[in-house]
């Protein structure tokens, strides 16, 4: 018999799928979250653009900002992760270990439940922002050089912003309530990563704050490259802040994850 | 004789298992002084089983049964001691081990609750790299075994408990292990859906020589299936060999049971003559005596001399009461 290794991509694929079609069972739910997602972004949409009237704060017009939201709404959906969301539940009533007992690394079940969901909430998410753009008329002007540095932008926000989220979901191996980290998580790329207002419109105290953690990079930091709003300079220190904190979050992901499993084979699920 | 299939030589597990007074004050001071207590769970567990047998592991509630077979399928690391199964061990939990061992567990799901079981068993088939040739096989066998075509469309949510238990049981089938662990199988299912489990059990113990290990609390399970049993009680083995001959060596009385044609006036004191003769809590109203083996006879003589008998009968005990016996007394 072949020895099996646990990165079983053919495994990992038929987990995917699987998943996406128990999902689509469930979409009404996911579009409603989806929905419920974009409505904060529309709101302050809709304050900026009226501070902006028919000029501009900070040098953003209401063309600029119905760009920069619309764009906002799907980068932050193909960003968030609902997946760290269950796996604390996972740990906590025991059913991660179905997970262990399966010869095939448990990270899968994770990122198939990540790669469903985006492709579910794009279902969604795509059209209905289309629509808006007839409405709220955003002014963007996309270069190929944007475009292209704005994938790896996304990738990595995808990236950091999941692993960020599952270290801190590892945590219910310990603290049964551990998902309060990840409602502090939410607020702070709420409040730090261009959601409440593009980081030009934050206060300049929490300018710099907003730049060098990492919730930026969860979220608006695409959103920028995108539409505009960076210089070379900006877009490329960015980058290198980005992946050092990516590379953080896999690294702490991967000691939580362990001492987390010895942990739970020394108390039993 | 052959290689064993599974050895487990002085396993050991202790919990380490949070513990405080109750009260706020209480609850305050263990946020910053958490106290904790050492719970043995199994202390100091023997045994090895050959290929192919298959095995009864009983005792009550937190004896110890669930956690040895956790530490067996890897899910827990033991304290102390030290478990071969298939020539692994088991909590470094390799994938070719994995591959080989199937935990099947009465009050765990794993399938995928939102879509129709022949999805998830194509998944797992996938995560098992079992070859398509092999899945369609083992799939046919499996459904014709357990009688249950009719099940694999429907969402596995609409499935009653017994469907779901037979689907769990494919699932953990499906890429032929050599080791089955069995946690509860019959776990809340009716009488007929547990007697075809079994009779599926057996006969796929049968086909393909696969070792069982099967905790159950209905003894009709273990007797149905098991001809050895190992008893736990306290974390300890207490007994490990053939269930007749634990009837035998645990009941050393028969049951009298007893009909009388007329009221009888004070049969506790009659009884309590006997000093060893034990009255059992009554069913339909007929009283039951508990006498030892070697005082049946002047017993019943005794009975039917003095007391207005219709009907007289001597049995063995259940199996039930006589596990019920050791489980109070802690003691084969």
């Amino acid at each position: 018999m072949r020895s099996l290794d646990r990165f079983n991509h053919r495994g990992g694929w038929a987990l995917i799928r699987n998943t996406w079609q128990s999902w689509l069972q469930h979409r009404g739910f996911f579009f409603l979250l989806a929905f419920g997602w974009m409505l904060p972004m529309l709101v302050y949409l809709f304050i900026w653009s009226a501070a902006a009237g028919d000029g501009a704060v900070a040098g953003l017009t209401r063309g600029n900002l119905a760009g920069y939201y619309l764009a906002l709404i799907l980068v932050n959906q193909m960003t968030y992760s609902t997946t760290n969301w269950t796996v604390g539940d996972n740990i906590r009533y025991g059913g991660i270990s179905a997970w262990l007992l399966q010869p095939i690394s448990p990270l899968y079940h994770a990122l198939s439940q990540e790669i469903a969901g985006k492709v579910v909430f794009m279902l969604f998410s795509i059209p209905v922002t289309g629509l808006l753009a007839l409405i709220v008329r955003p002014e963007l002007s996309l270069t190929a050089g944007q475009a292209l540095l704005f994938l790896p932008a996304l990738l990595l926000a995808w990236a950091l912003r999941f692993f960020w989220g599952y270290w801190l979901a590892l945590l219910a191996f310990w603290a049964a309530r551990a998902d309060s980290l990840l409602a502090l998580q939410d607020s702070l790329i709420f409040l730090l990563g261009g959601h409440l207002a593009p980081l030009a419109l934050l206060p300049t105290w929490m300018q710099p704050l907003a730049r060098i953690l990492p919730f930026r990079y969860m979220s608006a930091f695409p959103v920028e490259i995108l539409t505009g709003l960076l210089s070379g300079r900006e877009i490329w220190l960015g980058f290198a802040i980005q992946a050092g904190w990516t590379l953080l979050a896999v690294l702490l992901t991967r000691l939580i994850w362990t001492r987390g499993v010895r942990h739970y084979e020394a108390i039993g699920g | 004789m052959p290689q064993p299939m599974i050895q487990v030589k002085d396993l050991t597990k202790v919990y380490r298992v949070p513990e405080r007074a109750p009260g706020l004050k209480a609850s305050i001071r263990s946020l910053f002084k958490p106290q904790t207590i050492d719970v043995p769970a199994v202390t100091g567990i023997s045994f090895t089983i050959a290929p192919g047998e298959m095995v009864g592991l009983i005792g009550p509630n937190g004896a110890g049964k669930t956690t040895t077979l956790k530490i067996l399928s890897g899910l827990l690391t033991p304290t102390r001691g030290s478990a071969t199964v298939a020539g692994f061990t088991p909590w470094e939990r390799k994938p070719d081990y994995l591959r080989r061992i199937s935990m099947v567990m009465g009050n765990r799901s794993a399938m995928n609750w939102d879509i129709p079981p022949l999805d998830s068993f194509r998944v797992l088939a996938e995560i098992y790299r079992v070859d398509p040739q092999t899945y369609r096989d083992t799939l046919d066998e499996l459904i014709a075994l357990l009688e249950m075509e009719a099940l694999l469309k429907k969402p596995v949510r609409n499935l009653s408990l017994g469907e779901r238990m037979k689907c769990e049981l494919v699932g953990g089938l499906l890429y032929r292990p050599d080791v089955l662990f069995l946690d509860e199988p019959t776990l809340g299912l009716d009488v007929a859906m547990q007697r075809r489990l079994r009779q599926f059990l057996h006969k796929y113990n049968q086909d393909h020589t696969v070792t069982v290990i099967l905790t159950s609390h209905y003894m009709a399970d273990v007797t149905a299936l098991c001809q050895r049993v190992m008893l736990i009680h306290h974390g300890q083995l207490i007994y490990d060999g053939a269930l007749h001959a634990l009837a035998e060596k645990l009941a050393p009385f028969k049951l009298v049971r007893l009909q009388f044609s007329a009221p009888v006036r004070d049969f506790e004191g009659f009884v309590a003559k006997f000093d060893t003769v034990e009255i059992l809590p009554q069913e339909n109203g007929h009283p039951t005596l508990r006498v030892p083996r070697a005082l049946i006879a002047p017993v019943t003589a005794q009975i039917l001399e003095n007391l207005p008998v219709a009907d007289l009968a001597v049995e063995d005990p259940p199996i039930e009461a006589v596990i019920d016996r050791i489980y109070e007394e802690g003691t084969v």
